[in-house]
């Protein structure tokens, strides 16, 4: 039997190949573009150092730098002024002739080349402000001012300025194993980031307070590894930093009156803080279940009358960060509370103006206790002491502290949109001290790595702070719009964050839907959350690729996702699937009059057969012809005008009400990219056919998905919906 | 049939991690149904952005989503849109019905009808929403006529557009 169903296998496939042959006169080839093809030339070829598993290899190298600091915040200037010990660790096997160090503050300076590169048009009108500024006022002296750059004896270093860079040309080269050790003086004027924008900077209040939120306030190393040499691609304002993991040793000079939060263990709490502030630190430090005011509104209210002209030092000391910030003003309440991670303790904090409460009291401090929990049990355990979140009017994370939007009206009253949209950020920018503090991808290349994986974070995380947050992205049908929209105004994923249209979707919406229908529809939960931990263990610490990433997740899952990295990743293909044709047959033994045997029926003479005809009724109902033994048998075609190739979700809805769900996998379009046919049979009659009822594919146009069609659409729906 | 679908294409949402830059956009999805006879709109706005104009212009307080959301506040989106929003449709002016509102996350869709439209040859567009409040507010129209799709986008330099099919 097994022989004559061979024998007939083959001289169908002859034939077939035969007849193609005939058909065309002359054949065009093609190279392989099946959708399920694997990603090999694409990918990096993996190395010693990023191996084929995804993981780091045995060679893996990193190189580390420490940083000694003396900072100075001129609070009548707005003036930051500095000067740094880096001690640079060449821990590659490379010796390098120069180091390349990040001026991200020039990019704020009057021949910054960031405005040259944007477009302008003149507009109709705007305010007398807006105008003096644009186009008569000097523009703002900002960036570094390089005071002097030396070895360790004190003398002279050779530097080389490019924009945001600073080349440091060796006296003799750096061997592999070598330190080197250099020295910079700067300082720089700060900019207003309420007026003129900023990934930090300070907010003016009228009655000359100002709260600071400083970062990339120092010359900071480039990273050096061997995926990109020197990363020293400039800054142009958006796409974000690839730093090195090093020890900071920070003094922070503000006036005395000042309270500040920043990276690092504060080494002199008994110089800085008051007797009181450090018996209510001790208290917080021991409260798990609420924050603990260690700054009330009252002591600041009180405090920010007080424009001291002394001053007073910080002491920190962070150990293995990639950067540092602070932020620091009179203004400032502050509240702790301890989160149990795994039996040890990390410290939630937030520092906030009376202008941000009580929304910041109410929510800041649980909102970072509950990011840490739910990233550490979907990663690895927050490995840092401690994790801030501050009231400074933007949306940027650096370690251990971020800086976040959100301001109650006047009177202390806000809304849910304000609650819901100030907790979001502060999971988000809390979020970033594992992706990319910790899992230390390069976002000057490849912003996704960090925003996406972040952003998919951020949603388990507010579903764990409140089961009802209002989600906004990272949904499947949520990207529907941004994917469906005009090509030529969507990049792919895979693209450097400074070219991409739509940062926002491109970014962070995208990514975080593809991995939540990674984890939801194609892998499922427990696949998907132990590669993806898996990954993040990995490269804890260390600076991975996107390769790593795609290569981890299958590695640690025994799925083949390279079709969904093409697809998701590497496109700007659409999910779109829909039903082309249903046929329903019903089973009989007696021989239809028009029987012609297929190549399936035929078996020895003497084998009973079963014969199925179609049923040409209208709908999905039967009619007379089949007979209580026939099972319902159905044929159906399903058409997929979308590029992406996605599992095939389909809901039958039978007679008496009741509903079944049948899940292809993906690999179901391998070898036909536009349609498959597929039979699905049952006990009871279908009376409804629905592609992907729950939405989880972000199909792009759900007019196709039913059968019967279903012809209601957004308008229909809620017009009804008004009248019912 | 592709028509069912709201393009959101330019409604780019605040990007966290940059500092909070702020999008002024606006999606105006026109739809033609022919066997209905009816032009169907579906516009959807920025929440926060609609409740300032509404607000300063009206002197009220919308609070929207809240508990304490001003009660028939249909009339003040109704009003405002005649205001702002005009289409003439093969050189006539039509006035449209104001059919409801609804709420998703931080944009608020508005949901507009043209009755007895037997053919679509051309649809002249006025579009000011928000825009004197918001100098950059920018417009976006899509208009889905059975098989043929265009859009054009608004600005305050130009708030009006010619459509012909």
């Amino acid at each position: 039997m097994k022989k004559i169903i061979l024998l007939v296998f083959s001289l169908f496939f002859v034939a077939s190949t035969f007849y193609a042959q005939e058909k065309k006169e002359t054949l065009q080839g093609h190279t392989n573009q099946n959708k399920f093809r694997q990603l090999k030339d694409v990918l990096a070829t993996p190395n010693s150092q990023h191996t084929a598993s995804g993981a780091p290899g045995k060679k893996y190298t990193q190189q580390k730098v420490d940083y000694v600091m003396d900072i100075t915040l001129d609070d009548s200037k707005q003036r930051i002024s500095g000067s740094e010990k880096i001690t640079y660790h060449n821990n590659s096997e490379d010796t390098l002739q120069y180091l390349w160090l990040q001026l991200d503050q020039n990019m704020r300076a009057s021949d910054s080349k960031t405005p040259d590169i944007q477009s302008s048009k003149i507009p109709n009108g705007v305010t007398k402000d807006r105008y003096d500024k644009t186009y008569v006022d000097a523009p703002f002296d900002g960036g570094f001012k390089i005071m002097s750059v030396t070895n360790a004896n004190g003398d002279n270093l050779s530097h080389t300025i490019n924009q945001t860079m600073m080349r440091i040309n060796l006296p003799k080269p750096l061997a592999s194993g070598e330190t080197f050790v250099f020295n910079i003086k700067w300082w720089y004027n700060i900019n207003n980031h309420r007026t003129d924008g900023g990934r930090s900077g300070f907010e003016h209040f009228p009655d000359g307070n100002n709260n600071y939120v400083i970062a990339q306030f120092f010359p900071r190393l480039c990273v050096y590894d061997n995926v990109e040499g020197w990363q020293n691609d400039q800054f142009w304002g958006r796409s974000e930093f690839a730093l090195e993991f090093g020890d900071y040793t920070v003094n922070i000079t503000t006036p005395a009156d000042h309270m500040l939060g920043a990276t690092g263990v504060l080494m002199n709490e008994s110089d800085v803080l008051t007797k009181e502030q450090q018996n209510r630190l001790a208290q917080a430090r021991k409260t798990f279940d609420k924050p603990v005011l260690i700054v009330s509104q009252k002591d600041a209210e009180k405090i920010e009358k007080g424009f001291s002209k002394k001053t007073k030092t910080w002491k920190f000391f962070a150990e293995n960060v990639r950067d540092y910030a602070f932020a620091t003003s009179r203004k400032f309440i502050w509240d702790g509370m301890a989160v149990d991670i795994n039996g040890r303790t990390v410290m939630a904090y937030s520092y906030y103006s009376k202008e941000a409460n009580p929304l910041y009291g109410d929510h800041s401090t649980r909102a970072v206790a509950q990011t840490l929990k739910t990233y550490s049990r979907y990663t690895f355990d927050y490995p840092y002491h401690k994790a801030i979140s501050v009231d400074g009017q933007m949306g940027m994370e650096y370690p251990q502290i971020c800086f976040n939007p959100g301001r109650p009206n006047p009177d202390g009253t806000y809304s849910d949109r304000t609650k819901y949209r100030m907790i979001k950020v502060v999971i988000h920018e809390v979020g970033h001290n594992f992706f990319p503090m910790i899992v230390n991808s390069d976002e000057r290349q490849w912003t996704w790595m960090d925003e996406g994986l972040n952003s998919y974070m951020e949603m388990l995380a507010e579903l764990d702070y409140d089961k009802d947050f209002p989600i906004t992205r990272g949904y499947p049908k949520n990207i529907v719009n941004y994917m469906s929209g005009d090509q030529s105004r969507i990049a792919p994923i895979m693209s450097k964050g400074d070219n991409v249209y739509s940062f926002g979707n491109n970014a962070y919406g995208k990514p975080a839907t593809a991995l939540w229908i990674l984890r939801e529809t194609i892998m499922g939960k427990e696949l998907f959350d132990h590669a993806f931990k898996t990954y993040a263990k990995r490269w804890k610490f260390k600076h991975p690729t996107p390769a790593d990433f795609f290569r981890s997740m299958e590695d640690a899952s025994a799925m083949d996702l390279d079709w969904f990295w093409r697809g998701w990743f590497y496109t700007t293909d659409v999910t779109d699937i829909g039903i082309k044709d249903v046929k329903k047959y019903y089973s009989t033994t007696t021989k239809p009059a028009d029987y012609k045997p297929g190549f399936r029926s035929r078996g020895s003479s003497n084998d009973k057969m079963v014969y199925f005809q179609e049923d040409t009724t209208e709908g999905l109902s039967f009619g007379a012809n089949k007979k209580e033994d026939s099972k319902y048998h159905y044929e159906i075609t399903y058409n997929k005008p979308g590029g992406l190739v996605m599992p095939i979700i389909v809901e039958f809805t039978y007679k008496d009400g009741t509903k079944e769900r049948k899940t292809y996998p993906a690999q179901i379009w391998r070898y036909n990219d536009q349609e498959v046919t597929k039979v699905f049979s049952s006990d009871k009659e279908v009376t409804k056919i629905t592609l992907d009822p729950d939405l989880e594919t972000a199909d792009i146009d759900t007019s196709n998905n039913s059968f019967p069609k279903e012809e209601t659409g957004k308008f229909d729906k809620f017009k009804s919906n008004i009248k019912g | 049939m592709k028509s069912k679908k709201i393009y959101l294409l330019l409604l780019i949402i605040p990007l966290l991690s940059f500092s909070m830059h702020k999008y002024y956009i606006s999606l105006t999805e026109i739809n033609f149904v022919k066997e209905k006879k009816s032009v169907q709109i579906i516009m959807n706005v920025f929440m926060d952005d609609i409740e300032v104009a509404l607000n300063k212009a009206n002197n009220i307080d919308l609070q929207l989503t809240t508990k304490k959301e001003l009660p028939n506040n249909d009339v003040y989106f109704s009003n405002y849109l005649k205001n702002n929003f005009s289409l003439k449709i093969n050189d006539k002016k039509v006035n449209y019905t104001y059919i409801g509102k609804e709420y998703e996350g931080d944009i608020i869709y508005f949901y507009l009808e043209i009755k007895e439209i037997e053919n679509v040859k051309s649809i002249e567009i006025t579009n000011k929403v928000l825009i004197s409040d918001f100098p950059k507010q920018e417009n976006m129209i899509k208009i889905n006529l059975e098989k043929e799709k265009k859009s054009v986008l608004l600005t305050k330099k130009n708030d009006k557009a010619l459509l012909k099919f």
